[in-house]
């Protein structure tokens, strides 16, 4: 355990030197916050902040956790990964190191773009809310770093990984029920929208904005991280042996 | 208990033997595996370090089998690949606290300051590692490396790419850890090095070890004395019994012997009888260079490229 603790440790202190990567990764969110929750004229809901928001905290996470997928690859392609290997420690304590840092970043990101939609007039939550919500974001954090993690072990190449990701960010997020409720949808789109992961995670966020306990979504989440933990494990193995 | 014994150690990538049926013993001692590239020597590192599992054989670290007891060896080694790998965004203290803190030793805030003390960088000590210069961040890694005192240390290439200054700190550092008792595991090719600092050296050839022994009886049982001659004109090859012509480039001309100070004699009255013009003579001792050329032959560079064949060797390497 103290050794999963000195990666993030090793991770955030690197992350909070680099301050371009720290400022430019909330810029994206932020303006979709204000450009696209103050600005657009929809009437589908009441206050579209608030519908929005959401979405928005849950991309934050996808952003920051596909960012984060490199990570581990280029310690790997760096030589970190080997002086790593051959320590004492856990080999597993690498890569649950890595996935809680990518994890703790995005919520940190997401804290702060919360503040941001609380500034320009999102609706105040109970802590009791709040806590379900970053329960909900750090599960939800888990699942996309460890496939990011997952993907760009399997690459092995950060061209490849950063044109992957690249690839399914935005359809990803467009075919989740971030921007719009199911019921306005066209047809083809709600199926999608149904499957997708970021659904889950964003309407388990929006029940506990509405007062309800999201268990279903919850269970969801749960069991995606378990498998996706459990598939990004045999492939580190895999890289290490 | 050696430090470290292997029996029959062999690894294929594919169908590509990268290491055969390596037996050595190292006990506290500078060993200095040499191999020109691709060898076999990173191979060889990366099995003993647990990076690499074997093909067939076997090898122990301090008594702890390297595929049964992974965690039992890597608590007796430290390991510094040939890639420079520190993070340039953090200090020198804190590249070395967090190796601390991974090994988990008792108060890493003094170990890592000791560590620091021992590689000399102190001084610089809280400077970001972006401002040090190649020697230096070697030397941090291999203060990283001991920062648990460890048994063994395996160095692959530590002075690739350093000047000559950096260099022969960085063996001197290597000399006095030695002197403490620890054992180092040293891959090198550079021959002189090698020559200087090493008790003794194994040469790896297409993954078979060659020759194995102290540089001194290496050079000793492999090669004969050398004697160059330095003439105005071409010189002709006197055929005397025991002196064999190498070769001449320009005005020099190389000759063995078994005794080179009798051979000079010999070899300066006949050439002056035939009316040769000697201008300089002299007597050299081989160098493990000789040693490597003749255990080795000249590399040329592998016949025909097998692509596939390097893809998997680079993708298993890493």
């Amino acid at each position: 355990m103290n050794s999963v603790v000195a990666y993030v440790g090793r991770d955030l202190i690197k992350w909070t030197r680099g301050r371009v990567a720290v400022i430019s990764s909330l810029i994206m969110p932020a303006a979709w916050l204000v450009f696209v929750g103050l600005a657009l004229p929809v009437q589908f809901t009441g206050n579209y902040l608030d519908f929005i928001t959401p979405g928005i905290l849950v991309m934050t996470m996808m952003t920051a956790g596909l960012s984060g997928g490199a990570l581990l690859m280029f310690d790997k392609i760096l030589g970190f990964l080997n002086k790593f290997l051959a320590l004492p420690t856990p080999r597993e304590d690498i890569l649950f190191g890595k996935i809680l840092f990518i994890t703790g970043r995005g919520l940190i990101q997401t804290t702060i773009i919360l503040a941001i939609a609380l500034l320009i007039g999102a609706s105040l939550l109970n802590p009791l809310q709040y806590g379900l919500i970053y329960l909900v974001l750090f599960l939800f954090g888990i699942l996309i770093s460890a496939f990011a993690t997952t993907i760009a072990l399997y690459l092995d190449d950060h061209d490849s990984y950063a044109a992957f990701s690249t690839m399914i960010s935005m359809p990803l997020f467009f075919t989740s029920s971030a921007l719009m409720p199911y019921s306005v949808m066209p047809q083809w789109l709600r199926t999608i929208a149904h499957g997708n992961p970021l659904s889950f995670a964003i309407d388990a966020v929006r029940d506990v904005s509405e007062g309800m306990f999201p268990a279903v979504p919850i269970v969801i989440l749960l069991v995606l991280t378990g498998v996706l933990l459990a598939l990004c494990m045999t492939v580190f193995r895999k890289v290490t042996v | 208990m050696s430090a470290i014994e292997t029996h029959g150690l062999t690894k294929f990538y594919g169908d590509l033997c990268a290491v055969q049926d390596l037996s050595l013993t190292v006990d506290n001692e500078i060993f200095g595996l040499l191999g020109p590239n691709g060898s076999g020597k990173t191979t060889t590192v990366l099995m003993l370090t647990t990076l690499l599992t074997p093909t067939r054989g076997s090898g122990t670290v301090c008594g702890h089998d390297i595929v049964r007891n992974g965690t039992g060896v890597r608590k007796k080694i430290s390991y510094v690949p040939q890639d420079m790998a520190v993070d340039i965004k953090l200090t020198g203290r804190e590249n070395v606290l967090f190796f601390a803190y991974l090994y988990g030793v008792p108060a890493p805030k003094d170990r890592a300051d000791e560590a620091l003390a021992v590689m000399e960088l102190s001084d610089r000590a809280d400077d970001l590692i972006r401002t040090y210069s190649g020697g230096m961040r070697r030397r941090l890694e291999l203060a990283q490396a001991l920062v648990h005192d460890p048994a063994v240390l395996f160095l692959d290439e530590p002075t690739i790419g350093l000047d000559v200054a950096a260099r022969k700190k960085i063996w001197e550092h290597i000399r006095a850890l030695k002197d403490r008792g620890m054992t180092v595991f040293v891959t090198t090719h550079y021959m002189d090095e090698a020559n200087q600092f090493c008790d003794r050296v194994g040469i790896i050839n297409k993954g078979n070890l060659v020759a194995l022994g102290p540089p001194p009886d290496l050079k000793a049982s492999l090669m004969r004395d050398v004697v160059t001659v330095l003439t105005d004109g071409p010189c002709p090859d006197p055929e005397l019994p025991g002196i064999t012509k190498i070769g001449s480039e320009g005005s020099e001309t190389s000759f063995s012997a078994e005794n080179g100070r009798e051979a000079l004699l010999v070899l300066a009255d006949t050439l002056r009888s035939r009316g040769v013009a000697v201008k300089e003579m002299c007597l050299r001792e081989p160098t493990l260079d000789d040693v490597f050329l003749q255990a080795v032959g000249l590399q040329e560079d592998s016949a025909g490229f097998d692509y596939q064949k390097f893809r998997t060797m680079l993708r298993r390497r890493k």
